[in-house]
């Protein structure tokens, strides 16, 4: 198994704060992988990214790119040195050039330079946009062109700081794709940093969860978002409604001491198949747009959370399948 | 071990780049503190038991009596600009920066003439039938009206920034809550406008620090005064040195002051808002009232000092212009040019290599080299006189010792030792626009650029460069027009063998020949007018963006 980014007690303190924003990190990732930093605001995943780009100097660790180390107590390669290819949020496109020259721009003096360009737009779909200016393209379109500028020199990764973040979501998911598949059709390993957890489930390869500057999970994305080994981890997929021992006693459920139990909002069974379930009572049906939102009684007086398809009303049977019981220690 | 280990790892050319720069520009100033431990000159009793105490209370009462002309005239009319229609309003709100364009010796001076026996006051009273009434004007009081009238811009331009686009928000909450305009007023717009207005007010003080020609010709002493008696008058450098450090221990304390209510009270900052206020209609008598008092600071601080100096340009215009005075004029415009040039481009220099050195510590510390600004011209001329004459005296041994040549002093009573202090003086002006400038750039576009593998110089040339073109010429503009108008450093160094329009101008006021001195001034004053107007516009388009 060939690795292009190996990571190694990899930490970083910003001078006005006393705690680690990156707290001793080792991280590695494989060539040809599309590897999702997650975690909340704060949690170190733009420090992170910027420390392998060589935006910041860390304190601690070593950074090796390729076999070849880029970041150490003793040595620091500049950007400019280590092949690293970003797209940052705001897009950063120079306002003074042109589409074709921002994406050439990286490019050194070759002779077949206009072609590359040529290609790198045709790529992202951007062909016949040369000679306009970054202020004439929509947001979308300014996206595009960020990602052909950083793909042009062909770096051995590409860093994504959170690349939707500015855009609607219908334009979301159409440009998630389309990075995706360009991502997979050039075969660049990507290191992509994202607050929004649908982003990572639905491109990456491999997700790593930051928390307060480590790594707290990491794992393939269906892995992390079925067994979340936190109820912080958990809570970043989606929202959680936790159950308390006696509720789940009311289900039938015989819970562990000690350990903590929690369903996600929408995985409770409204009068369909369960392996536990109760007898509930609606409080309020709420509509909120693809379905909804209800608030309902248990038997034990317990009030708890739950979207559905269809509206619900008085009293029903509510259920969960076991395998959908997320469990914390 | 580690901290060592880093270092070794972070220290880049750039960091040593930034060390030899801030200490070519920090030297004089380090200079006359050390040189406070050598002890002072003979005639510092005589200073201190005759003069201090005067040197002491005359600065002092300049500095309250020019806080409260400033702000007086420079909140009421930055508050009625941007809070009321009132007549000839566009007009009005850049008429009231153009006391800027004239330096304040030049006010001085002009008023001196007005109020004189003889003056232009007395003719017209004696045209309307009135004889017998005098003003003295060339007394503390004067000086006091003249620095504050001509220096309140400062306080205005502050002022108005913070009204139009910090508080607009703020007004109309307060409006909706039912409070009225007067309490509004001096419960939400003053407190947040204070940082604004304080700041406006230390560029205010240091100037009258600073000020040598109007003192000077109103005989009163004052600390830069006493710099120059003992300097040229008593000869005697240490006690000038002296005078100085503590001058600038005033100024640190000012600059102390300022900064400690900036910190507690940056909540301004945080309500920056696209939105600009809407204006009260009031009655047309109200409206022209509001209109009058506008005017007495554009009339005091700029129309009525241009009047008098056009007037006598007119009467002395024959007597003045020659083939000498146009060669001041260009020697002058030299300088200017010369030096703006030079300190925008040390401006840069003191920008970027700070930027790309990455040893955190050294990009803080080196702002100390924008500090020349706050110390008052006198000063910063001593300060390079020292080190440069004792750098002459080294190269007249080298050469003596190793070739047996003798030779005189090579840089002193050269234009380059004036050009070197101006910049010193001069390089925040030129550092604040083009500071401000790369800010908006943002970050990420330069670290776009060293991602894409271009170095930090191809990246200036190829990003930040074309992106600083206005604040590059602007800050060209500042500094050029400052020098212009610069007069106590001119005055100790610059060359006997060239001459400015300020040195000019203050040499026939000197000379009791203060008619001819307006013709040099309105040359000045000409040379500042056109830039300032065009700086209102990039600063009123600067903020909208």
């Amino acid at each position: 198994m060939k690795y292009i980014l190996e990571i190694i007690g990899l930490s970083k303190t910003f001078a006005q704060s006393k705690t680690a924003v990156i707290n001793i990190i080792d991280l590695k990732i494989k060539t040809g992988d599309i590897l999702a930093i997650v975690g909340e605001s704060g949690s170190g995943k733009t420090t992170l990214a910027r420390l392998i780009a060589g935006l910041e100097t860390q304190d601690y660790g070593t950074i090796i790119l390729n076999d070849t180390t880029i970041a150490c107590d003793t040595i620091f390669k500049a950007p400019e040195n280590r092949n690293i290819g970003m797209v940052f949020q705001d897009y950063a496109l120079f306002p003074h050039l042109t589409v074709s020259e921002n994406v050439g721009y990286g490019l050194s003096k070759k002779a077949n330079k206009l072609e590359r360009i040529a290609a790198v737009l045709e790529r992202v779909g951007l062909h016949g946009f040369d000679n306009r200016f970054p202020f004439q393209l929509s947001g979308g379109q300014q996206q595009r062109v960020a990602l052909a500028r950083a793909l042009a020199p062909e770096p051995e990764l590409l860093i994504l700081d959170e690349p939707f973040s500015n855009l609607d979501t219908n334009l979301k998911i159409k440009l998630r794709n389309d990075i995706f598949d360009i991502l997979k059709q050039t075969n660049v390993t990507a290191l992509f940093v994202t607050h929004d957890t649908q982003d990572a489930i639905a491109i990456a390869d491999e997700i790593i969860v930051l928390k307060e500057g480590g790594i707290i999970q990491k794992g393939a994305p269906k892995k992390v978002y079925k067994c979340p080994n936190s109820s912080y981890v958990a809570s970043l997929f989606g929202a959680l409604v936790p159950l308390q021992q006696e509720d789940l006693f009311c289900f039938g459920f015989k819970p562990e001491a000690h350990k903590r139990y929690a369903l996600r909002i929408e995985d409770f069974k409204i009068n369909e198949a369960a392996d536990y379930v109760l007898k509930a009572q609606v409080l309020k049906c709420q509509f909120a747009g693809q379905g909804f939102l209800n608030t309902a009684v248990l038997p034990n007086k317990s009030i708890v959370n739950m979207t559905t398809r269809s509206k619900i009303e008085g009293f029903f049977t509510l259920g969960f399948k076991n395998n959908d019981l997320l469990v914390f220690s | 071990m580690k901290y060592l280990k880093h270092f070794r790892r972070n220290i880049n050319k750039w960091s040593i780049f930034t060390v030899v720069l801030v200490l070519l520009i920090g030297i004089p100033i380090i200079t006359i503190f050390l040189k406070i431990f050598l002890g002072p000159g003979e005639s510092w009793l005589h200073i201190i038991e005759n003069v201090l105490l005067d040197y002491t209370l005359n600065s002092i009462f300049l500095i309250f009596g020019c806080t409260v002309i400033t702000v007086l005239f420079g909140v009421s009319s930055a508050w009625i600009v941007s809070r009321y229609t009132i007549p000839f309003q566009k007009q009005l709100e850049w008429m009231l920066i153009l006391p800027l364009a004239i330096p304040s010796y030049i006010t001085a001076y002009a008023y001196a003439g007005f109020f004189d026996y003889g003056g232009t006051l007395e003719l017209m009273l004696k045209a309307i039938g009135i004889i017998g009434v005098k003003f003295n004007i060339t007394n503390i009081f004067g000086l006091i009206f003249i620095l504050g009238v001509s220096l309140f811009p400062y306080v205005y331009v502050s002022a108005r920034s913070v009204f139009l686009y910090q508080s607009a928000r703020l007004i109309e909450a307060s409006k909706m809550l039912g409070v009225g305009e007067q309490k509004t007023f001096f419960k939400i717009v003053l407190p947040i406008a204070r940082p604004g207005i304080v700041g406006g007010l230390l560029l205010v003080l240091m100037e009258v620090l600073n000020d040598y020609g109007a003192a000077q010709y109103y005989g009163v002493s004052t600390f830069t005064t006493g710099i120059f008696r003992s300097w040229f008058a008593l000869e005697e450098p240490a006690t000038a040195i002296y005078l100085s450090a503590i001058l600038l221990i005033v100024v640190f304390a000012i600059i102390g002051i300022e900064r400690w209510q900036r910190g507690s009270k940056n909540y301004a900052i945080a309500n920056k808002s696209d939105i600009e206020l809407s204006k009260i209609e009031v009655s047309k008598k109200r409206r022209f009232v509001l209109f009058l008092i506008v005017c007495i600071p554009v009339i005091s601080g700029f129309l009525l000092p241009l009047f008098q100096l056009v007037y006598w340009s007119v009467l002395t215009a024959s007597n003045v212009v020659s083939i000498a005075f146009f060669k001041i004029a260009f020697q002058s415009f030299g300088v200017a040019f010369l030096t703006a040039f030079l300190t925008v481009f040390l401006a840069l220099l003191i920008l970027y290599f700070p930027k790309w050195n990455r040893l955190q510590w050294l990009r803080k510390s080196s702002r100390i080299a924008i500090l020349g600004y706050a110390i008052p011209g006198a000063i910063i001329a001593i300060g390079v006189m020292i080190p440069t004459l004792q750098f002459d005296k080294w190269m007249i041994s080298f050469f003596k010792n190793n070739f047996e040549i003798a030779i005189g002093l090579i840089i002193n009573g050269t234009i380059i030792v004036l050009i070197y202090a101006y910049i010193i003086r001069f390089l925040a002006v030129a550092f604040n626009p083009i500071e401000a400038a790369q800010s908006k750039i943002g970050k990420t576009l330069i670290e776009s650029s060293n991602l894409l593998g271009r170095t930090n110089l191809i990246t200036f040339v190829k990003i930040d460069f074309p992106l600083l073109k206005t604040a590059l010429l602007s800050a060209f503009i500042l500094v050029f027009v400052d020098v212009m108008k610069e007069l106590p450093l001119t005055l100790i160094l610059k060359p006997y063998n060239i001459n400015t329009l300020a040195v000019k101008a203050y040499e026939y006021a000197s000379d009791e020949l203060i008619m001819e001195a307006a013709l040099p001034s309105l040359c000045i004053i000409l040379t500042g007018v056109l830039p300032i107007i065009l700086l209102n516009k990039l600063i009123l388009n600067g903020n909208k963006k």
